[in-house]
């Protein structure tokens, strides 16, 4: 192997692999090697990955050796075979001001990175984390460093993120950072340099993770044979050391996020199901007393630890930003009485202004008594006078930032502003503003990062990238994550300041020489307790699973009628009267369900095209399957990843273009068996905790009322034989019924076998049974012994239903227990999930003028 | 001056509002040329907690849950306070603003007296360059900043319309400044966002102003109302001053200080969420009686 790449390398290196001196033929793989790294274009001056100074890299040699064995068309197919991994996950990320998720684009090649160089790197961001902890605990405690002037007072006070609220209050936990993260991109001196401090609330992580996961899966042996370093353990230290920051044992700890329309909300869901915790947003949790708890079917439980992904001044609308409504109010009072544990602390993203980064180097020399290990890059703060002549005179060699955020004040844009790119008006405007209100400005060197390739078409290419490395803080001091996230420029001129948002994503791997290890530091058996019930369930979870379950179920209802319309225009040539009477109601109960249009009527093949998939009306099985995977994305971390990928699928069928009737028929019925696939997995693999009953009874509350209006539909009281063969086939009992009575369909037995047969699984009778044991085996509410609304009406049903007789049973008995199963629908969900959609939200007062 | 003062705000809500959590900022300060003597707030209905405690800014706060269901709130704070002040003359020698801009900038603390807290934007007061030049009409090269300053609130006090229907809370700075209309909150914030575009500390200050009835008439119960006003600091001799645009005026002893924070989302008096009711209906009563 070694004489392998050594030829190989040699070639490259040299740039003209012809001569290669192949003792004999060269194997495919060799020569594909070789091929790549002839058309392997670095940059002049700019360093790269891949090719050093003296030739190709020994890891990235290995790597490409192992991966030329693969032939061009398995490549192809392990690529694609990641994508689809990735599509079918729903890896997704919201691109700001976008509405629609889109896909996580993945680079497939990943950034190797061998042991010493991961040393060194890691060395220096163990070191900055250590010290940014250290000037937190004092910039919120004592004040000595800005008393001493360490730190001016201006490079702290320009910042929104430095929360007076918190002033003098002590991080309950212990702790500052529970996690941090750095930008770092390989300078032109082959260093790595430090771009930015991630102190807030640092994303990527959970992203790293899904990467891992794909690329580990698309390359298991390559994977395998290169000795990564594996992600799980710095998971696991990470999640044990947010464990034992809480003040009692086996605490609840929860995700904070803003919701699925975050951009990285996809990654909150990861993280939350990855490291067990519960994913909540500001609604879900509530301040009584000294501490935060958090709305479940059970009532307010106590949270211990927040995890949080919501910026700190949206955390508390009563004494942050007033006009949030992603946070809780009276958070920061919590934290004041220790009632609770947020990681990062709040008030932490004062760190990342660019004003401090000067500072660094001596307040390290301070607090740690070393020289800071890692360089950032060279940053020139105008608050202070001779920086601020630096930058005026050279100011074209700068990129000018905020000193305290993203945006540069007076300059629209967001990111840097290049003053060679700047007209002369606006210049002196630039200058002008650097030097009344310099503290507002920095200047940043302009650095150009390392390459590293990227596969284009077949071939190797490079690319400017940048690295975002993770730390967290645990017992025994910090660790890192082995491994990282990678964003990758498409621009190849891509300057260090202009790569906020690279435009793919690549997996990260630390390669050792050694085999690495693979335990997977599961605690030891005799420290766990034993548990059959996993955890709470949050009302709005609860309140999901629900609805989950009901567009799901009125999905199936509403393909079962397309179906059926559809089966009976093809197979209608008699032309009998009773036929068109069935074809006409059951386009009734399409456009009753807003499933077709009013105007489609008498023309049953458009009123199934559209209610199978017309994108405006909203009882259209495109719609209902939509609305069941919106739902089902605020569930991401509670559904199996099979689940989510029969979701995706029905949508992605109905949304495609259908040619003829029977085309509408097939995909009724293909979507059909998927909804039943939905339900075998929910029926097979979901625990039998209270998400799964909340599901259930969302299907069978709406299966229940459905039937009942089949029932109202085809078994009115002077109903044809056509009728009741039409309900005996909506709601699946052709065969029941044909066993049972061996005659045609007559009214009395054909409603018993409908609603009143406890023993059928699509009667109505039978929804309500189950109904009644899901509410029995749920937690009460209050404490008074009296019955609960929900529990009191579905025993009232059940009875009703128990004694009713077929002969009785007219259509006016059928409406009205169509009104009580709506009701009782209604009464679940206001007890369950007060705080639901439809819920009294907490309100500002109106303040005075 | 003794002024006993008396402060009742009065929530009205259309349906029952089952929880409250309030934040209450009602306790006028001591210092600054002023001495609370006594202060009592009585809240209906009564509330399950109430806890007091100093925020950043020195202001006493008070948080108040209360979980009765309720349809009325009502929170009626008394104070007794002694004033004297004396404001420095309109025309008094300052130092230069932009000697004032280069201390602020170099301060070396980060306390709620310290300037550096006050020159940057906050919450409800953007720094927008089209404030920051309209203010620089004011300050020459090398002016004296308290001249400036007396210009510059003597400016918005003859350019700009007293509206209450103008504006709400709500109200961004840039629209109250483009159509120079708004309330005695809008103009301080006006004022604060020039002076701080121009590196001057300026402080946001909630309070009651005393209001003569014209001569000959009876003094109307319930007719003053809470004011707000500017402070700016004009280096470590001459100090803080009040200037308050709305009058016009160098604040002396009829100006009666809450609080002090960088804009009103610091000092709110009455601040907090409910649950229950999205409509209500606020109103507030002030009486400032001149005891002797």
């Amino acid at each position: 192997m070694a004489a392998t790449s050594d030829e190989a390398g040699q070639g490259a290196g040299q740039a003209a692999a012809g001569q290669a001196q192949a003792a004999g033929r060269p194997r495919p793989s060799q020569r594909r090697v070789a091929q790549w790294m002839r058309d392997y274009a670095r940059l002049p001056g700019i360093p790269d990955e891949y090719i050093g100074s003296e030739g190709p890299r020994a890891v990235w040699t290995r790597f490409f050796d192992a991966f030329a064995a693969l032939s061009p068309a398995e490549i192809e197919r392990r690529f694609g075979a990641a994508d689809r991994h990735l599509r079918e996950a729903g890896v997704t990320y919201h691109a700001p001001g976008e509405a629609a998720e889109r896909l996580w684009p993945l680079s497939h090649l990943p950034l190797l990175i061998d042991e010493a160089d991961w040393l060194q790197l890691s060395a220096g961001i163990v070191q900055r984390a250590e010290l940014l902890e250290l000037v937190l605990r004092d910039l919120y405690g004592e004040g000595r460093l800005i008393a001493d002037g360490a730190i001016p007072a201006a490079a702290i006070a320009g910042s929104a993120e430095y929360l007076r609220p918190v002033c003098g209050v002590k991080p309950p936990g212990g702790r500052y950072l529970s996690l941090y993260a750095a930008d770092v991109g390989r300078g032109p001196d082959g260093r790595w340099w430090v771009l930015s401090d991630r102190t807030q609330a640092p994303s990527g992580a959970g992203y790293a993770l899904e990467n891992r996961l794909v690329l580990s899966r698309a390359f298991a042996s390559l994977y395998k044979s290169m000795n990564v370093e594996r992600l799980a353990p710095f998971f696991e230290a990470f999640r044990d050391s947010l464990r034992a920051s809480a003040d009692r044992d086996e605490p609840r700890i929860g995700v904070l996020t803003p919701g699925s329309f975050s951009e990285t909300y996809f990654e909150h869901a990861t993280l939350a199901r990855y490291l067990g915790f519960l994913l909540v947003e500001g609604d879900d949790l509530a301040v009584s007393g000294d501490r935060v708890h958090i709305r479940t079917v059970a009532g307010l439980k106590r949270l211990d630890v927040l995890l949080r992904r919501v910026d700190s001044n949206s955390l508390d609308p009563l004494e942050l930003d007033a006009s949030s409504h992603l946070g809780v109010p009276g958070l920061i009072d919590v934290l004041r009485k220790s009632g609770v544990v947020v990681a990062n602390m709040p008030g932490s993203g004062v760190l990342e202004a660019r004003a401090l980064l000067g500072f660094l180097p001596s307040l390290c020399r301070r607090l740690l008594g070393e020289d800071l290990k890692m360089p950032h890059i060279a940053t020139w703060w105008c608050g202070q006078k001779a920086a601020r002549e630096e930058v005026l005179s050279r100011l074209d060699d700068f990129a000018i930032e905020g000193a305290y955020g993203r945006t540069v004040p007076g300059f629209a844009s967001h990111g840097p502003v290049l003053a060679s790119e700047l007209s002369p008006s606006e210049r002196e405007q630039l200058k002008a503003a650097i030097r009344d209100r310099g503290i507002d400005y920095a200047g940043q060197e302009l650095v150009r990062l390392s390459t590293m390739p990227v596969w284009d078409h077949g071939r190797l290419a490079p690319r400017p990238f940048v690295l975002r490395v993770f730390a967290a803080a645990t017992p025994d001091g910090w660790i890192m994550m082995p491994g990282g996230f990678c964003r990758i420029a498409e621009q190849l001129d891509a300057r260090a300041v202009s790569m906020g948002d690279g435009a793919r994503a690549a997996d990260v791997w630390v390669v050792s020489d050694k085999e690495v290890s693979t335990r997977t530091l599961l605690p030891a058996s005799d420290t766990v307790r034993i548990r059959r019930i996993a955890g709470v369930l949050p009302s709005r979870a609860a309140d999901n699973l629900f609805w989950l379950g009901r567009y799901l179920e009125r999905a199936e209802a509403t393909l079962r009628l397309v179906r059926a319309l559809g089966t009976h225009q093809r197979d209608a040539g008699e032309g009998a009267p009773g036929a068109l009477q069935v074809a006409e109601r059951i386009q009734r109960l399409l456009v009753a369900w807003g499933a077709a249009s009013q105007n489609a009527r008498m023309q049953p093949a458009k009123v199934a095209a559209e209610a199978l998939q017309a994108e405006e009306r909203f009882g259209s099985g495109l719609n209902l399957v939509r609305a069941a995977q919106r739902t089902a994305t605020s569930l991401r971390e509670r559904l199996s990843p099979d689940a989510w990928q029969v979701i995706t699928e029905m949508a992605e069928r109905l949304a495609n273009e259908i040619e003829d009737d029977d085309g509408v028929i097939s995909a009724a019925e293909l979507t059909l068996q998927e909804l039943a696939s939905f339900a075998g997995l929910a029926q097979e693999n979901m625990n039998r905790a209270a998400g799964w009953r909340f599901l259930e009874m969302g299907r069978r509350a709406e299966r229940a009322i459905n039937t009942t209006r089949f029932a109202r539909q085809f078994a009115y009281d002077e109903a044809s034989d056509e009728d009741l063969d039409t309900l005996l086939t909506l709601v699946d009992c052709q065969i029941t019924y044909r066993s049972r009575y061996l005659l045609a369909p007559v009214l009395a037995p054909v409603r018993d076998l409908a609603v009143l047969d406890p023993y059928n699984p699509r009667s109505v009778a039978f929804q309500v049974q189950a109904l009644n044991e899901h509410i029995a085996s749920l937690p009460a509410l209050k404490e008074t012994g009296l019955i609960e609304r929900p529990q009191r009406l579905a025993v009232a049903l059940q009875s009703t239903l128990t004694t009713a007789e077929a002969a009785s049973l007219d259509t006016k008995t059928l409406f009205g227990l169509e009104q009580d199963l709506l009701s009782l629908a209604d009464a679940i969900g206001s007890h369950y999930f007060p705080h639901g959609p439809n819920a009294s939200r907490p309100e500002k007062l109106t303040g005075l003028a | 001056m003794i002024y006993d003062i008396r402060h009742v705000t009065t929530y009205a809500y259309e349906s029952a509002v089952s929880f409250a959590r309030c934040t209450l900022r009602l306790e006028p300060l001591s210092g600054h040329g002023q001495r609370l003597m006594s202060h009592h707030v009585e809240i209906r209905p009564r509330p399950i907690e109430r806890t007091m405690r100093r925020d950043f800014f020195g202001t006493l706060t008070e948080s108040v849950v209360i979980e009765a269901p309720h349809r009325h709130l009502r929170i009626d704070s008394r104070s007794r306070v002694e004033v004297a002040r004396k404001a420095p003359g309109r025309a008094v020698e300052s130092p230069a603003w932009e000697r004032i801009r280069d201390i602020a900038f170099g301060a070396n603390s980060l306390g709620p007296a310290s300037p550096i807290g006050y020159v940057f934007a906050s919450p409800l007061v953007p720094v927008l360059t089209p404030i920051t030049a309209y203010a620089a009409a004011s300050f020459p090269p090398g002016g004296g900043i308290l001249l400036g300053a007396v210009d510059f609130m003597h400016r918005i006090r003859t350019q700009f319309r007293y509206d209450a229907k103008a504006t709400a809370i709500s109200t961004p700075l840039k629209e109250v400044f483009e159509n120079r209309h708004g309330v005695c909150q809008d103009f301080a914030h006006v004022m604060i966002a020039g002076l701080r575009g121009l590196g001057l500390p300026a402080a946001y200050v909630s309070g009651y102003l005393r209001t003569i009835p014209p001569p000959g008439q009876p003094r109307l119960e319930g007719a003053d109302a809470t004011h707000a006003w500017v402070s700016l600091w004009c280096g470590e001799a001459l100090g803080w001053i009040g200037l308050d645009p709305t009058n016009d005026l160098l604040v002396e002893n009829d100006h009666i200080m809450i609080a002090i924070g960088r804009d009103f989302s610091d000092v709110s008096p009455v601040d907090g969420i409910i649950v229950g009711s999205p409509k209500q209906k606020l109103n507030v009563a002030v009486d400032v009686l001149l005891v002797e």
